[in-house]
């Protein structure tokens, strides 16, 4: 394997990042903004597993080995405070949790 | 045309289709669902990338446990699904769709001009040994000793966090 | 890696260690006092200061800890502790110390005893973050300290949650957070893909062969700066700022301004200075490598910095949301001593952190004893106050002074010496913005003394008496303010001390 060239695997990860970057930008849906955000760090996963091999070191997969572990304890305590937030205001909806300026 | 490469596309295609469903579709569950399927797909990616421990782990950690935590609170709050994403506020979101495409268009033009296949030539026996769980395991318990403390601490500190946020109210 | 190694390395990061113990102590206490949990902050407190203690023993040690990679015959570790990083490691530690003292003086944190074990093992957190953050040589511990950091300082943005902007905070810090992390992230995937390393000290070495691409590394590393720039609260990465520091309890503001401001400088100056410069000058001045101009994008980011700050300052009447926009003008100043790229611009910078951290935590203190009466901040509010509580008022006015950058208050020093550093690095242009912004900021400072003093106070004015200890407090970080104003050499001394970054 590894016959097809590394770029293939960058452009496709660059894709996925930039579209987890407009999805945080154009929804207003507080779990569906964190979900981009996964989508986000998955790009960047799969960019770090694509030098890894390439390379032929495992740094870059035991880095993603953490980025999953971040990624895990960021989405406990992010669902946390949406909930939070759910119990004051009844919605998750970022533009009218409001009371500051964005 | 080889096997790897037919492979790739298939993957790679489920895999930039699903992720643009996730930002497109207005109910969150869908949005969720589609999210799981881009995580299966990276998975498929990763073993052609010769990297079976991070594939497995992809699948138990983030389709399994995050996505389930996801679809848990969605259900969980019932919220309404955003009536149409491109409704409100529609030229800000345009123009960020713009940038979005601009910034995609430079960055594949970095990486392509960057020619990283120049100096990184794949080694097939090299990467098969960096991908297995005997490695990873090894360079996590002594190599990345330190690091592996700080992720434990990191998971206390969200534990303790998700616990007193999550409690009812206190008085 | 061998066992004498392990030894070595753990000999080094003693500190680490007992502030690891102390928050799984504090943890297991929370549980077994869970009827009275008054003994929890002193269990706390004692904790930080047995820290310090070995804090300040690792003045005789230097070396890196944890050495993994080895290329070319020499080693180098995932840690590096020297000096400047003991400096960072004291900010955090003093830093820490008095926000456990101001905790106990906070009505805010006071009325969430069933909790306080939680809150004071999340402080901990974020110290242990800081802590690696500062010594960290490595981009993955870089990154794991740093989200150590962020994630405590989510929760505990929204911990009181008694009115709802608390968890508003919360979730917008997080988001902005979570998005500048993953921008991070996909930089630090891409400067792993050009160098195959992690560690800075190899990615040095490897950047300056000319086989990179320059304009992909420049790409990534912009996008590594946009995760610490976060941290920092520099422009365009600001906009969290005001919201969260006027959303969180005063305590956890305080907090943040000043110890988390600190970890990010201090994560900042090692990243440009093991991984840019290629070597010093006799005189102190750092060479970069030729990758792009980063001096450039430094001015341009520090002066942006500084004037939205200042500009923003003007118009806001909450104090809390007003010294928010003061620290990001303050963190805008700091940059300017990087900026430089010397060893006397390094020095500025720690002579302006020590004064920065006793003048900034000691108008949060202030802010928060009154509050805790008048339970507002409103600038309105203050009317009148200068006459019925006069130890309050002066040592605000105090702060407030030494924070605009007058003399005889410390404050000056700080400011004197960064522009003295710019002018010889011949930057004139630049000091002159900065002085600029500083005549700005005067107008909204001294618009707190104009209320608290030129307004009567009417018969509703509140008299604010604080308690021996507060006041005892107080004076403990208004009285350096003073002294540091006139009699400096000590402090620029231990900063000359304090300007060792291991490299190469």
């Amino acid at each position: 394997m590894l016959s097809i060239p590394i770029e293939y695997y960058l452009i496709l990860s660059a894709f996925m990042f930039i579209v987890g970057v407009t999805g945080v930008l154009i929804r207003r849906n507080a779990i569906v903004v964190f979900m981009c955000i996964e989508l986000m760090l998955n790009a960047a996963n799969l960019s770090l597993v694509a030098f890894s091999s390439y390379h032929g070191n495992p740094v870059g997969q035991i880095f993603v080995f953490f980025v999953m572990t971040v990624a895990a304890a960021e989405a406990t305590v992010g669902l946390a405070i949406i909930i939070a937030i759910f119990r004051n205001k009844l919605t998750v909806n970022v533009d009218e949790i409001n009371i500051f300026k964005w | 045309m080889n096997i790897e490469l037919i492979l790739f596309i298939i993957l790679a295609t489920i895999a930039a289709v699903t992720s643009i469903l996730v930002i497109t579709r207005s109910n969150a569950v869908i949005s969720a669902v589609f999210l799981v399927l881009n995580f299966f797909a990276l998975a498929g990616l990763y073993l052609l990338l010769n990297a079976q421990f991070i594939s497995v782990v992809q699948i138990i950690v983030y389709a399994g446990a995050i996505m389930v935590l996801f679809l848990f609170v969605i259900m969980l709050l019932r919220t309404d699904g955003e009536p149409r994403i491109f409704s409100d506020k529609r030229y800000i979101k345009y123009f960020a769709l713009l940038i979005s495409i601009f910034v995609f268009i430079q960055v594949s033009y970095l990486l392509l001009i960057g020619s990283p296949s120049k100096s990184v030539t794949g080694n097939q026996s090299a990467s098969i040994n960096s991908g297995t769980i005997e490695t990873i395991g090894k360079e996590l318990y002594t190599n990345y000793i330190i690091p592996f403390e700080v992720a434990g601490f990191l998971l206390l500190a969200a534990t303790i966090g998700a616990i007193i946020l999550a409690k009812k109210k206190f008085e | 890696m061998e066992l004498a190694n392990l030894y070595q390395s753990i000999n080094l990061i003693i500190p680490e260690i007992v502030l690891s113990i102390a928050l799984i102590v504090l943890v297991i206490a929370d549980l077994i006092f869970h009827t009275n949990k008054k003994i929890i902050p002193f269990i706390a407190g004692t904790g930080i200061l047995v820290t310090a203690i070995f804090v300040i023993n690792q003045f005789n040690y230097i070396g890196f800890a944890f050495s993994t990679a080895t290329h070319t015959a020499r080693s180098f570790g995932m840690l590096a502790v020297d000096s400047f990083g003991v400096f960072f490691k004291l900010i955090v530690i003093v830093s820490s110390f008095i926000i456990v003292l101001l905790s106990l003086a906070s009505d805010e944190i006071q009325k969430t005893t069933d909790r306080i074990g939680e809150y004071y093992a999340l402080i901990y957190g974020m110290i242990l973050g800081m802590f690696f953050m500062i010594t960290a040589t490595d981009l993955i511990l870089i990154y794991l300290s740093l989200e150590l950091l962020s994630l405590s300082s989510y929760v505990l943005a929204g911990f009181t949650k008694l009115r709802d902007r608390n968890s508003e905070a919360s979730l917008k810090y997080l988001l902005y957070g979570a998005v500048s992390s993953g921008l991070m992230l996909f930089g630090i995937s891409l400067v792993y893909g050009l160098t195959g390393s992690t560690n800075l000290y190899i990615i040095n070495t490897l950047i300056q062969n000319p086989h990179i691409n320059l304009f992909t590394l420049s790409f990534a590393t912009i996008l590594i700066f946009a995760g610490i720039g976060y941290k920092i609260s520099s422009a365009p990465f600001h906009f969290w700022t005001p919201d969260v520091y006027e959303g969180a309890p005063i305590t956890i503001t305080a907090f943040l301004s000043v110890a988390s401001k600190a970890a990010g400088f201090a994560l900042l100056i090692r990243f440009v200075k093991t991984v840019f410069v290629s070597y010093e000058t006799n005189e102190g001045f750092w060479s970069l490598i030729e990758v792009f101009d980063w001096q450039s994008i430094l001015v341009v980011i520090s002066i942006l910095t500084m004037t939205l700050g200042n500009f923003s300052a003007l118009w806001q009447n909450n104090l809390k949301r007003m010294l928010a926009y003061s620290s990001i003008a303050h963190a805008g100043y700091m940059l300017l001593g990087l900026v430089v790229l010397s060893n006397q611009g390094l020095i500025a910078i720690l002579i302006y952190f020590m004064i920065y951290l006793l003048m900034n935590l000691g108008a949060f203190l202030v802010v928060m004893l009154i509050a805790n009466k008048i339970n507002s901040e409103e600038i309105d509010d203050y009317n009148g106050l200068g006459f019925t509580s006069p130890l309050l008022s002066v040592s605000l006015a105090i702060f407030l002074i030494s924070l605009t950058g007058l003399p005889p208050t410390a404050g000056f020093i700080g400011k004197l010496y960064l522009f003295i550093a710019l002018v010889d690095a011949k930057m004139i242009a630049v000091a002159i913005i900065a002085l600029l912004n500083s005549v700005v900021s005067l107008y909204y400072y001294v618009r707190v003394l104009k209320h608290m003093y030129l307004v009567k106070a009417t018969a509703s004015t509140p008299s604010i008496i604080p308690s021996t200890s507060n006041a005892i407090l107080l004076l403990v970080l208004v009285v350096p303010v003073l002294i540091f104003g006139v009699y400096f050499q000590p402090l620029v001394e231990f900063a000359k001390d304090c300007i060792v970054i291991l490299g190469i």
